[in-house]
């Protein structure tokens, strides 16, 4: 019995874990798997668009020049549904962002983790299943 | 046939209506509603479906090998959805593929932060009744080994913008259908209706279908559209919807997991989809599909999606205006080609 019962939530996960969040374009040919990079500087400004938002930020640098960075997240939708606006994250506001620059080497990358100054987790999106009003 | 869903958060059945499972084909089946529901009616007299809803779901299309049963219990999806739920938020490991993303869960794009229209289903296909979709016709096999043959002669997915997948380019994506199946992100919807109209607007990619209920003729077959062409009646208290007409270059199902993209194993131009809506409750529309493409299958196939109440309003979905993506890819591929002949040269040299 107790063999049937974990076969049978095996045969579950399998199942239901079958449908990932399913990515509008390919992160990995847009960005550079061996240029893993953390960024900190201050929000100049969020584009909310779709398919993807892009943050903005000027880091500075160790001879002082700041240099404007735009970081790819993800879609707006989620998080003008849970409440999130453009004013939600201050321009100016500190941000610590680690992910993957562009395979151009340009200035652009994928915001792997956003992190406040203070250490905690930017958290844009919601928490708890939302429910129909 | 059961139909079986989750009431979200609470994850208690509800049987809906049992009836045996036979050869009648699922045409001329239509859900009862819950015990003493009545159907909301418009101003007109129908059956009345506006609002918002969601059909996201954990429920894949095709029943996983190794799982012979039709249904979960409760306990089972309720213990699996939880142990799914940790899953989307553990951490990546830094260097590989699934880490060059952004966080799903800071943008709320986890499931477990969006309303789901839950099924005890283990498949999406109930019919056939192994829950899998049928073998393809030989013609089928040809069709796809010749679009396979075809993206390769064209260099892959990066060659070229016209070669990138049709939702890379803004064009089209999978909620919309129809059939109508979630996007994985944004699977929201809107329905608006009148006495000879019903508007379904998808928030995933902004596709509107404004589809005909006042009795006209199917489209000529010349008219070919992404989306076909739909015509609407009533049968009872349900919505068909039969849509015809399709381009061809949509093929559904796609293939998410093809080593070769652009890969489609899915339709052609001569599918035929009949879409059934039924209200059984406040929170929930069964939706029903039949995929009927005689040139791509040996016979035809349904399956079954609850669509649940979910929040509005929907926002737009203007894919065109930021999707700097489709340059980023391009210009990396480009590089990458680039490094690696200079390599090649290099070794050349040497």
């Amino acid at each position: 019995m107790q063999t049937r019962i974990t076969l049978s939530i095996t045969g579950i996960a399998f199942a239901l874990w079958a449908v990932p969040v399913l990515s509008h374009h390919a992160f990995s040919a847009e960005f550079d798997i061996n240029s893993p990079l953390s960024l900190e500087g201050t929000l100049a400004r969020w584009e909310m668009i779709n398919p993807h938002s892009w943050f903005h930020i000027d880091v500075e640098g160790p001879d002082g020049e700041v240099v404007r960075w735009r970081v790819e997240g993800g879609t707006p939708n989620t998080l003008i549904r849970n409440g999130v606006t453009i004013n939600s994250v201050p321009i100016g506001t500190m941000l610590i962002i680690e992910g993957y620059q562009a395979k151009d080497r340009t200035n652009k990358a994928v915001g792997r983790n956003f992190v406040l100054s203070d250490g905690s987790r930017l958290f844009l999106g919601g928490s708890a299943n939302q429910v129909a009003k | 046939m059961n139909h079986v869903f989750l009431n979200s958060g609470c994850i208690a059945a509800a049987v809906i209506s049992v009836s045996l499972l036979t050869a009648i084909p699922v045409e001329a089946q239509a859900p009862d509603p819950i015990d003493g529901y009545t159907v909301p009616r418009t101003a007109d007299g129908q059956p009345d479906f506006e609002g918002f809803w969601t059909n996201a779901t954990r429920t894949p299309l095709q029943r996983p090998e190794g799982v012979t049963n039709e249904f979960y219990t409760a306990e089972e999806v309720a213990a699996t959805e939880a142990r799914e739920a940790a899953l989307e938020t553990a951490p990546t490991v830094p260097g590989t593929v699934a880490d060059v993303h952004y966080d799903y869960s800071q943008f709320g794009l986890t499931y477990s932060q969006s309303t789901l229209a839950t099924s005890l289903r283990t498949s999406l296909i109930f019919d056939p009744p192994d829950g899998r979709i049928p073998p393809m016709t030989a013609a089928g096999q040809r069709i796809v080994a010749q679009r396979e043959a075809e993206a390769l002669l064209k260099g892959g997915r990066f060659a070229s913008a016209e070669t990138n997948e049709l939702d890379d380019r803004c064009i089209a994506m999978g909620g919309s259908g129809p059939p109508m199946m979630d996007a994985g992100y944004n699977s929201n919807y809107q329905i608006v209706q009148n006495r000879d109209f019903i508007m379904i607007l998808t928030e995933m990619i902004h596709d509107v279908r404004i589809i005909p209920l006042d009795g006209r003729e199917q489209a000529d077959d010349k008219i070919r559209q992404w989306m076909g062409t739909s015509r609407a009646h009533w049968e009872g208290d349900t919505l068909v919807v039969e849509t015809a007409n399709f381009n061809g270059k949509k093929p559904f199902p796609f293939q998410p997991d093809a080593e070769v993209r652009p890969t489609y194993y899915g339709s052609t131009e001569n599918m035929r989809v009949t879409e059934r809506f039924s209200r059984v409750d406040d929170e929930t529309i069964v939706y029903q599909f039949t995929i009927d493409d005689k040139t791509m299958w040996t016979r035809s196939w349904s399956a079954e999606l609850p669509m649940k109440k979910t929040i509005g309003p929907l926002f737009e979905h203007a894919c065109h205006e930021g999707n700097y993506g489709l340059t980023n890819t391009l210009v990396g591929a480009r590089l990458e080609e680039q490094e690696a002949a200079e390599a090649t040269a290099a070794q050349k040299t040497n």
